[in-house]
């Protein structure tokens, strides 16, 4: 460009002689535009560098750091399953809520957009603009809301104006929450859930995997204001549904049990009180009840203590009840007859240690029926003689003692007994008569079940099926052990703990007109674990109807009990309350046998 | 008045001529920088911004023409009542009347819901005061120092009011468009250095001294080291780097932009208009414009060049310097090379102040090219 013809002008040609300065033409000034210009093309160069250098050479990178910037994936929270009783009565359900949230940094106007919310969310817009109003980028406005609410916020939005920035950084987050329909109803069964959702307690916790479900993810491109940029892809993995989990409670009967169990705590002055319900033969348990328990929608107003299923988690000495199993295996080795003759003396030595029955008495002629209905430790002590310490020992471990129960309830104890080689010279005698060892409340419960069917244990069980996110149904099965007892031997103890119930007998006041029923008492000491020594009782009665043709065994349990201390006493009243609901529910028709009669002594 | 306008104004120009006199090329890449401004304005801000930018377009292109119209020596008697009348705006700005938008006061209320930035016809009517100052003196030897320190004073006041105003970016455009018109005008190279070794000093001074506030000084280094700061003025130039980055080589399309359609870019239909260009023309586009911006600036320095005489010369030159600084500091920004100013991108950004005033500045460098046109034959 510097070519172009020199414009010509007056001064350039005839100029007088220099001035001072050098003189200063349009010409001369031609060149400093020209650098000008040349300055100009170098900055206009560079930044076509700099753009070849973005968008060619580093254009991946910087696409990558775009997308990563915008993509966002969230989980989305499965559905997890129901818990219901085994007539489909809700015990724990979940719902979905929103969680109304809020950037104040991208809410523009928090007066108006309070103002709108306000009716929506049931909050006053001055109660809701101090929430909106700040720089922290993350703030709840209102938890658990109704999804409807959501749904409202949305179409508020669709409708009013696309500028309008009302409403703008106000976000929700989708989650479900735990509802317990029933309340307290099977609340120490079924526990609860924390936080977070996961089953902390209980079935929750150790049902959790089953039923939690797979959660899903929604991936999507997001705008810096946190809204879905409509050009992008959105990728969805859709959330498979926990598994529902009907249970093998009956809800009436469950709510007979706890409000039983709930009474007698209160009027015995018991530090706690237990009630199992089984079902014989297939290990169906129909009831469980602790009291006290607790509200599983507010967990933190109880103690942790009372949140456990102690029938499963509470191993303590059997006492009494444990006699049944040290006679019926002298029966079943064929070592007495319930007829036998079993001369009692006051007291006897064992070990280089004095026995004693929990009354003083000179010596009696007890029949061997005679020793379990009047409950006699020394008669027990005798007769289990007969057989000898091992095959006793084999007895408790087939009826289960220290055996796990296999239920999906979290912290359920084995119980314990000391092996042969352990035993000191007190303890053959000692386990006799049911102490020295420990047991469940269900491990007894199933004791008297494994009798009541004929000899053959099945495990307990609190699932009846479970319906998985597609709909197939797996029910669950009675699983027999191994039979620990014939029928016949099995039908004699059947016929000898009905001498327990009704006239003469340690249980009177169990008797339900039209049934025959049969069961034991339990009157243990309790052993303190505090003082490491034995204070108190454990108030207990077990019993099974129909006698004849058992199908459900109900026992209660009661610890330290401060009014009254006998199970037939404590515990059988409860026991018989129970049994007439659970007969009536599960429609147990009366056998119409007569009651079994064994000479409960001989001679004179 | 020179001789040359003299023995021009005599001439009769016929209709030819005149027509031959308009630069298509200079008029031509200017509309097409407009109207791409207006669509990508449009997927930005959204099609009401665009119906308003193309409103603007319009009534832009009427005023440039009247500007074009004008005679060259009425222009040069103007000078002085434009200047004043600019700076009488430029004031309003600090009145209630005035509005602030990004902490810069540089905006004045209109009625109707109009708004207009003064800054913007300030540099013009600097731009004819300065040349009308520069030129004055005896052409042989270049300005006197009595018209530079003129000029200076001149320079002084706008740029004052626009520091004061909260408009860096507008001040250092007009800083540089008086630096570029004292090169030109032939002030001696012993004021020019001395001149930018004075601004220098200040510039430090007042920044030891506190003067500029803190959050002005790290907006202007933030571009150094963007990811220093990432909450406040970091965060644009790294926002506008990526979305200019994603447009890769052919972009992601009109109005497709995930970055730009996310509003993660800032200000993106005026002050980041160009990475949305970017990132959905991709380098393509983004090439497009700086090669059009280049069009621009090369035909406004060929009708500076062909001047007949200083004061043509000096608004030309003032004209190109303007547009040519205004871009740079704009398009730097973008690419994250200069700092972070709040200026325009003339033509392309969103704003009627700012278009109707670049379209003035065509208006003059069509009337410079016309007041040259007889010699051209």
């Amino acid at each position: 460009m510097t070519t172009d013809t020199p414009i010509r002008e007056k001064g350039t040609a005839d100029r007088p002689a220099p001035p001072a300065s050098k003189p200063f033409t349009l010409a001369r000034s031609k060149r400093r535009v020209q650098l000008l210009v040349l300055g100009f093309a170098v900055i206009l160069s560079l930044f076509a560098a700099r753009l070849v250098e973005l968008q060619a050479l580093r254009a991946p990178e910087l696409a990558t750091a775009a997308l990563q910037q915008r993509i966002v994936s969230q989980d989305i929270p499965a559905i997890r399953g129901e818990i219901t009783d085994i007539k489909g009565t809700p015990l724990a359900t979940s719902i979905e809520v929103r969680d109304i949230t809020a950037d104040q940094t991208l809410v523009e106007d928090p007066t108006e957009t309070a103002a709108v919310l306000a009716p929506m969310l049931g909050m006053s817009a001055s109660e809701l603009e101090p929430m909106l109003s700040g720089d922290r980028r993350f703030t709840y406005v209102k938890k658990a809301t109704d999804p409807q609410v959501w749904r409202d916020i949305q179409s508020w939005r669709a409708e009013s104006d696309n500028d309008s920035v009302v409403l703008q950084g106000i976000f929700s987050e989708r989650r479900t929450v735990r509802d317990y329909p029933n309340g307290k109803l099977a609340s120490t069964i079924v526990g609860f859930t924390n936080s977070e959702g996961n089953g902390a307690v209980g079935l929750e916790a150790g049902l959790n995997d089953t039923l939690s479900g797979t959660a899903g993810t929604v991936t999507y491109e997001q705008s810096a204001g946190g809204t879905e940029i409509p050009t992008s892809d959105v990728q969805r993995v859709d959330p498979v549904s926990g598994t529902d989990v009907k249970l093998t409670i009956d809800a009436d009967l469950q709510w007979a049990a706890q409000q039983a169990v709930g009474n007698r705590v209160r009027n015995s002055g018991s530090d706690f009180g237990m009630v199992v319900v089984l079902e014989v033969g297939t290990g169906r348990v129909l009831a469980m009840a602790t009291a006290p328990s607790f509200d599983p929608l507010d967990p933190s107003e109880s103690e942790p203590e009372d949140w456990t299923n102690k029938p499963v988690t509470w191993a303590m000495e059997p006492g009494s009840t444990s006699k049944l199993m040290t006679i019926a295996g002298v029966l079943e080795e064929g070592a007495l007859k319930p007829r036998s003759q079993v001369l009692v003396p006051s007291g006897l030595v064992r070990g280089g240690k004095p026995f004693k029955d929990s009354s003083p008495h000179g010596g009696l002629n007890l029949t061997l029926a005679g020793v379990l209905a009047e409950s006699s430790n020394i008669g027990t002590i005798l007769a289990a003689e007969k057989m000898g310490g091992k095959k006793l020992y084999r007895y408790l471990k087939g009826f289960g003692v220290g055996e796990p129960l296999g239920l999906e309830y979290p912290g359920t104890q084995t119980g314990y007994v000391p092996a042969p080689k352990d035993w000191s010279d007190t303890s053959f005698p000692t386990l006799a008569f049911g102490q020295g060892m420990s047991m469940t409340a269900m491990h007894i419960a199933n004791m008297f079940a494994t009798i009541g069917n004929d000899g053959v244990p099945v495990q307990p069980r609190l699932v009846d099926s479970y319906t998985s996110a597609d709909g197939v149904i797996e029910n669950t099965e009675a699983v027999e052990d191994e039979r620990v007892l014939s029928p016949d031997t099995a039908k004699t103890m059947q016929r000898m703990m009905q001498m327990v119930v009704g006239d003469g007998g340690t249980a009177a006041n169990a008797k339900i007109p039209g049934y025959l029923m049969g069961g034991k008492t339990g009157t243990a000491m309790r052993y303190d674990e505090t003082c490491n020594c034995y204070s108190g009782y454990t108030a207990s009665f077990v019993g099974m109807a129909p006698a004849d043709d058992p199908q459900i065994v109900v026992g209660a349990w009661f610890d330290n009990p401060r009014n009254g201390y006998y199970g037939g006493e404590v515990a059988a009243p409860v026991v018989k309350r129970v049994m007439t609901d659970a007969l009536a529910l599960r429609n147990v028709p009366p056998t119409g046998g007569k009651r079994a009669n064994f000479p409960l002594k001989y001679g004179g | 008045m020179t001789m040359v306008e003299r023995r021009e104004s005599g001439r009769i120009r016929s209709r030819r001529q005149r027509r031959a006199s308009w630069d298509w090329v200079l008029i031509g890449s200017a509309l097409v920088l407009s109207l791409i401004g207006t669509l990508f304005v449009a997927s930005a801000g959204g099609a009401a911004a665009g119906r308003k930018q193309l409103l603007g377009l319009l009534v832009a292109l009427l005023i440039g023409y009247l500007v074009s119209q004008v005679e060259p020596r009425s222009l040069r008697a103007w000078a002085p009542a434009l200047y004043l009348t600019s700076l009488v705006f430029v004031l309003l700005a600090f009145t209630p009347l005035g509005i602030e938008i990004a902490g810069a006061r540089a905006w004045v209320a209109l009625p109707m819901g109009f708004t207009l930035q003064p800054s913007e016809f300030a540099k013009l009517a600097l731009i004819l005061a300065l040349a009308s100052t520069l030129a004055g003196g005896r052409e042989q030897s270049g300005p006197d120092n009595r018209s530079v320190v003129q000029a200076l004073g001149l320079a002084a006041v706008p740029i004052a009011l626009i520091i004061l105003g909260n408009d860096t970016g507008s001040a250092l455009v007009t800083t540089g468009i008086v630096a570029a018109m004292m090169l030109v005008a032939g002030v001696s190279w012993r004021w020019l250095t001395g001149l930018a070794a004075a601004g220098a000093a200040v510039v430090t001074l007042a920044v030891m001294a506190g003067v500029l506030a803190e959050y002005q000084v790290q907006r202007l280094l933030a571009f150094l080291d963007p990811t220093a700061d990432l909450t406040g003025f970091g965060l644009n130039t790294v926002q506008s780097r990526i979305a200019v980055g994603s447009g890769g080589l052919t972009g992601q399309g009109l109005f497709e932009g995930t970055q730009t359609q996310g509003d993660f870019v800032p200000v993106n239909d005026s002050d980041f208009i160009f990475s949305v260009v970017a990132e959905e023309a991709g380098l393509l586009g983004a090439l497009s414009v700086i090669l059009l911006v280049g069009l621009v600036l090369w035909r406004g320095w060929r009708i500076g060049l062909d001047a007949r005489d200083g004061f043509n010369r000096l608004v030309a030159v003032g004209v190109v310097a303007w547009f040519g600084f205004q871009a740079f500091e704009n398009i730097g920004m973008t690419l994250g090379i200069t700092p972070v100013t709040g200026v325009t991108l003339p033509f392309v950004s969103y704003g009627g102040s700012s278009m109707i005033a670049a379209w003035m500045g065509i208006g003059l460098l069509q009337l410079v090219r016309r007041a040259s046109a007889p010699q051209r034959r």
